[in-house]
């Protein structure tokens, strides 16, 4: 459980405090997908937080590498201008670090190298000084092909392309030579590279992408957290699924747990052919034999929900296709979100008996928590644990749950604000697809059913509508729906 | 026009036009589908559903109980005979049913200890074998030395001569003892793969494991076992204060291999015991191990190829834990109104006598902790907020801390309940903690609601918890490490502090209970005996079973 259990007015979680946490490492050892990655987790909590890179500083400031003295990256003597210059970028940098904290930033992920302990011990000791939590953050690597494979995937085919000035120049070579030129590159900075081995600042020391992490006196709540997510994060690919459980009998009751209408059996037939087709042609694309990976299928509780599971677990003697490899998880915390005493009411029953309450609701269906009912502040809460499971999960992920939770999640993976949340538009009988990579994830939304109980179909008997309390915003708000695109965080999203 | 929306008459109807259309539409779209015209819409529209006097709002359109619920089950048990598939037995109607224990079977785990003696080994493990059986995995301790007593005891009975087990039976150089100690750790390890093939989930080796040899062995063993793995856990203290109070603790505990010996003479032979591992001890350093290095009780942790679900678990628990000394404060609500009325559930405000509990409570507080630190938690529901208005404390409101959610039944008397569903309210008093209300919670649920929770409160210092019967009895049975059967039956009484203090191998327990009248809340079990709450606080010797 991490951050939104109350916010202050502030906006500061008190018993957390400020934090920075500084990278250390060479070039190309995953730095800035690791603070990619903790930034969002953060900011999905409700944690104040921003990437700071001095890297995209530098660029910003003084633009791409062909503009820089030649000595700026080299190693050994340099001209005092080029010493000048790059203090005054360092400077420039810390100073937008301590803008954020003033205006009200909570943590801070200072994106760059910090190799020599003389550097990082000088950003340190500045901070300490006004009260800021400092915690090193070291991503190392002792493993080639690691490296290697970081090198390709992110500094010279990366989608990133137009922020990555690494990938920029390369274009137009031979990949292999561009991997090869690049290696040796960031290879002479080893020479003068110290791992975080002093134990004066608390640190975390992640060797080989998780193949190892060390800890040291870390305390703190939010900096608990950051470690146990931070150990469960991997970067093997994997495609996540989403879809909506089958329309059932009572849509707009929470407590009635009702089970599928008929038509719900029948999304959960179609829901099971279209996604083992789907898989079965992305993981083919990959080379991958469908047989070998297992398909993992999570569920909440609730009868919709598991039961429109149901089919894959029914395999038909008839069918020819050998049963697929899936398993079925059923999580009671991933219920939707619950509506309190306006379970079952209409919007003018509820305006009726709770007439102050709706207008606070409708003012803020984010943060508002209705008498008895979750907020989807609350909902995220819940989910949190959920989250990391998602994260830790290596299998290939369906998740069959109800709108609100989709929506709390998809914006977790898609990076969107929390106030967001409530208006994300997830359509019965669209199969959304995630696809996380290096910054961000590539996500599309795959039509295949149209019948009794998608939202946004033609108006018919027993569509959702009813369920007002969950799908309030998105029928207000208007709408944003997962496109087929890559979604990141921007630059440098601080600033 | 529904009579819903008719003003200034005491008379609702629960169903409107609007979701009557609904499950019309339902039915309607079913009967078309399937050719077949002769269902019968049996909702009826012409419900007078008096609204007790006082009543803030309309009555749960859906709850257990008013007539819908019952309705709404018999029209759609029509829908499930046309079903396409087929429905899982776990459909019931009524107002919830017993869910099964989730399936852990993949799990199966060797963690293996290494350490020096007095480092904590036990504590580590004891901890954990709590935490993990709380989350209803099977857990269990396998200690060499408890099999090597067992062992001598044994022999002792047949040769009538007693073996000796001091120091020198540790030395490395004492060959024969050596091989013999081999032998006991080898064998433990047999017995504890054996009970993980019977269906346990994490078998504790609880020895040194001192040198690298040793662990290779255990690799060795364990990865002829398909489906099992290994981690090793070590543990690392170089705090004299730590390991000289580990050794008071293992001299003074009542540990039977000093059972006949002065506690300084008990005292040198344990140092020198310690000293004999020291010379062939060495700290994990091959690359290839799984393994979880905890110095100094969670201030530095190493974790080397730990992949997995429970293995992050466990390395993020160990993680927490703190040995600082603290209390930590239950206490349940004044009592409310609902309780006064013997209804479960609802959101109700304080009765007179709970807000006279309330303004006791400050005075109970300070008295017992003086001016130390501490933070009240408090749920979402009103009761836990008035019943901490007058703490002086810094607060926080926890979601995850309201009162297991009945569902459809919020809101009724037992009394009420069991009338309605007489054979559902039997059902839940045969097997309260897998029984989930529907469109509620069980036990359970409220146990995975509540792991956080724990998690945040070993990291913590003193807390006091104002909060509600579920909640307070899924808490003290994990501090108490009491079995989840027993854990629904666990008395909490209104109008009393409890107040538990960690120590090495358990929690000490103190009661406070102000002389503020409230009514008895506590449903026993109306078969068998009420589990009797014994706590622990010595360290546990594994002897009947090792």
């Amino acid at each position: 459980m991490v951050a939104p259990l109350y916010t202050t007015a502030s906006g500061l979680l008190f018993h957390a405090g400020k934090i920075l946490v500084c990278t250390v490492g060479l070039p190309a050892r995953g730095k800035t997908h690791i603070s990619r990655a903790l930034e969002r987790y953060l900011r999905w909590t409700g944690v104040k937080t921003a990437v700071i890179s001095l890297g995209d500083y530098r660029r910003k400031v003084l633009g791409g590498a062909q503009k820089l003295p030649p000595d700026y990256f080299t190693l050994g003597e340099k001209s005092p201008e080029t010493i000048k210059l790059r203090e005054k970028v360092l400077e420039g940098c810390e100073q937008t670090i301590w803008d954020f904290f003033n205006a009200g930033g909570q943590v801070v992920i200072y994106d760059a190298n910090n190799g020599t302990r003389e550097r990082r011990n000088a950003v340190a000791e500045k901070f300490d000084k006004a009260g800021i939590h400092v915690i090193m953050l070291e991503s190392s690597c002792d493993n080639e092909e690691i490296i290697l494979s970081n090198i390709r995937s992110v500094k010279i085919s990366s989608p990133d392309v137009t922020t990555r000035t690494t990938a920029n120049s390369y274009r137009g070579w031979d990949p292999e030579k561009a991997v090869a030129d690049y290696y040796n590159r960031i290879k002479d900075h080893e020479i003068h590279y110290e791992p975080v081995e002093e134990t004066t600042w608390p640190f975390i020391r992640i060797i080989n992408v998780g193949e190892k992490i060390m800890v040291n006196n870390i305390h703190g709540y939010l900096q608990s957290r950051v470690v146990f997510f931070l150990m469960n994060i991997h970067n093997r690919f994997r495609t996540i699924y989403f879809a909506r459980s089958g329309q059932s009998l009572i849509e707009h009751s929470y407590k009635a747990d009702s089970d599928l209408s008929p038509a719900g059996w029948e999304y959960a037939e179609r829901l099971k052919e279209f996604v083992l087709e789907r898989r079965a042609k992305s993981l083919a694309e990959r080379g991958i034999d469908p047989k070998e990976r297992r398909l993992v299928i999570w569920t909440s509780a609730r009868r919709r929900s598991h039961h429109t599971a149901w089919p894959f677990l029914t395999h038909n003697a008839n069918d020819p296709a050998p049963p697929a490899k899936v398993k079925v998880i059923e999580r009671p915390q991933m219920s939707e979100i619950n509506p309190g005493v306006w379970d079952g009411l209409t919007p003018d029953q509820v305006r009726k008996y709770y007439p102050d309450e709706w207008v606070r609701f409708v003012n803020d269906p984010y943060a508002y928590r209705a008498p008895r009912a979750e907020s989807y502040h609350d909902l995220c809460v819940r989910l949190e644990p959920t989250l990391i499971e998602l994260e830790r999960e290596k299998e290939d992920l369906l998740i069959i749950g109800h709108a609100s939770v989709i929506r709390c999640i998809l914006a977790y993976l898609i990076g969107l604000p929390a106030s967001e949340i409530p208006a994300i538009e997830v359509a019965r009988g669209d199969l959304i697809e995630v696809v996380p990579t290096s910054y961000g994830v590539y996500s599309q939304a795959h039509h295949f059913w149209d019948g009794p109980g998608r939202s946004s179909g033609p108006p018919s008997h027993g569509k959702d509508e009813h369920n007002f309390y969950e799908n309030y915003a998105e029928d207000t708000r208007g709408k944003r729906r997962p496109d087929s695109s890559v979604s990141g965080s921007p630059a440098l999203s601080a600033a | 026009m529904s009579a819903t929306d008719t003003p200034d008459k005491k008379v609702l109807a629960p169903f409107t036009d609007r979701e009557l259309a609904a499950v019309d539409g339902v039915l309607k779209d079913m009967s078309a589908d399937e050719n077949e015209a002769n269902i019968s819409i049996t909702v009826s529209r012409d419900l007078d559903v008096p609204v007790p006097v006082g009543s803030p709002g309309p009555p749960a359109v859906f709850g257990a109980g008013g007539p819908m619920l019952k309705q709404f089950d018999q029209s759609n048990a029509a829908s499930r005979i046309m079903s396409q598939a087929s429905t899982p037995p776990r459909s019931v109607v009524g107002i919830g049913g017993k869910v099964a224990k989730p399936d852990y079977s993949e799990a199966k785990i060797v963690l293996a200890m290494v350490g020096l003696p007095a480092r904590g080994k036990s504590y580590l493990s004891n901890k954990l074998m709590r935490y993990l059986k709380w989350l209803e995995y099977d857990v269990k301790v396998f200690n060499v030395g408890q099999l090597r007593r067992s062992r001598a005891r044994q022999r002792a009975q047949q040769s009538g001569k007693r073996e000796d087990h001091t120091a020198s039976y540790f030395s490395h150089d004492n060959v024969e003892a050596t091989k013999l100690r081999d032998q006991l750790a080898n064998d433990s390890l047999d017995m504890l793969i054996q009970w993980l093939k019977e269906g346990g989930n994490v078998g504790i080796h609880d020895a040194t494991n001192s040198t690298r040899s040793r662990r290779q062995k255990i690799l060795e063993r364990v990865s002829r076992e398909p489906g099992l793995v290994v981690i090793f856990l070590e543990s690392v203290c170089d705090d004299p204060a730590i390991i000289a109070a580990n050794v008071a603790l293992k001299v003074s505990s009542g540990d039977p291999d000093y059972k006949d010996m002065s506690r300084e003479k008990a005292k040198l032979d344990f140092e020198r015991r310690i000293r004999e591992y020291e010379a062939v001890y060495e700290t994990i350093t091959e690359p290839h191990l799984s393994y979880l290095r905890i110095k100094n009780v969670g201030s530095q942790v190493t974790l080397c190829h730990i992949h997995g679900y429970l293995q992050s678990r466990i390395a993020f628990y160990l993680m927490n834990l703190h040995l600082k000394p603290r209390s930590i404060f239950f206490s349940r609500h004044g009592e409310s109104q609902f309780n006064v009325e013997g209804k479960i559930g609802g959101d109700s405000p304080l009765s007179e006598r709970g807000m006279r509990y309330a303004s006791a409570l400050p005075q109970l507080i300070t008295d017992n902790i003086g001016d130390a630190p501490l933070t009240v938690w408090t749920s979402t529901l009103q009761r836990t907020i008035q019943t901490a208005q007058y703490l002086p404390y810094p607060k926080l409101t926890w979601k995850s801390l309201d009162e297991l959610d009945a569902g459809v039944c919020d809101g009724m008397t037992y009394e009420e309940i069991e009338e309605a569903y007489p054979e559902d309210f039997a059902n839940r008093d045969e097997d309260k903690f897998n029984y989930r209300y529907r469109g509620g919670e069980s036990y359970r649920d409220v146990v995975v609601r509540l792991e956080p929770v724990i998690m945040e409160l070993e990291r913590q210092e003193n807390i006091l918890i104002i909060g509600h019967q579920a909640i307070l009895r899924c808490l003290y049975a994990y501090f108490h490490d009491l079995p989840q059967a027993d854990l629904p039956y666990i008395k909490i009484p209104l109008h009393t502090v409890i107040k538990l203090t960690p120590k090495a191998y358990g929690c000490d327990e103190e009661r406070y209970t102000l002389p503020i009248g409230a009514v008895d809340t506590h449903r026993p079990k109306p078969k068998g005996p009420v589990a009797a709450v014994v706590p622990k606080t010595g360290r546990e010797y594994y002897t009947q079973d090792a």
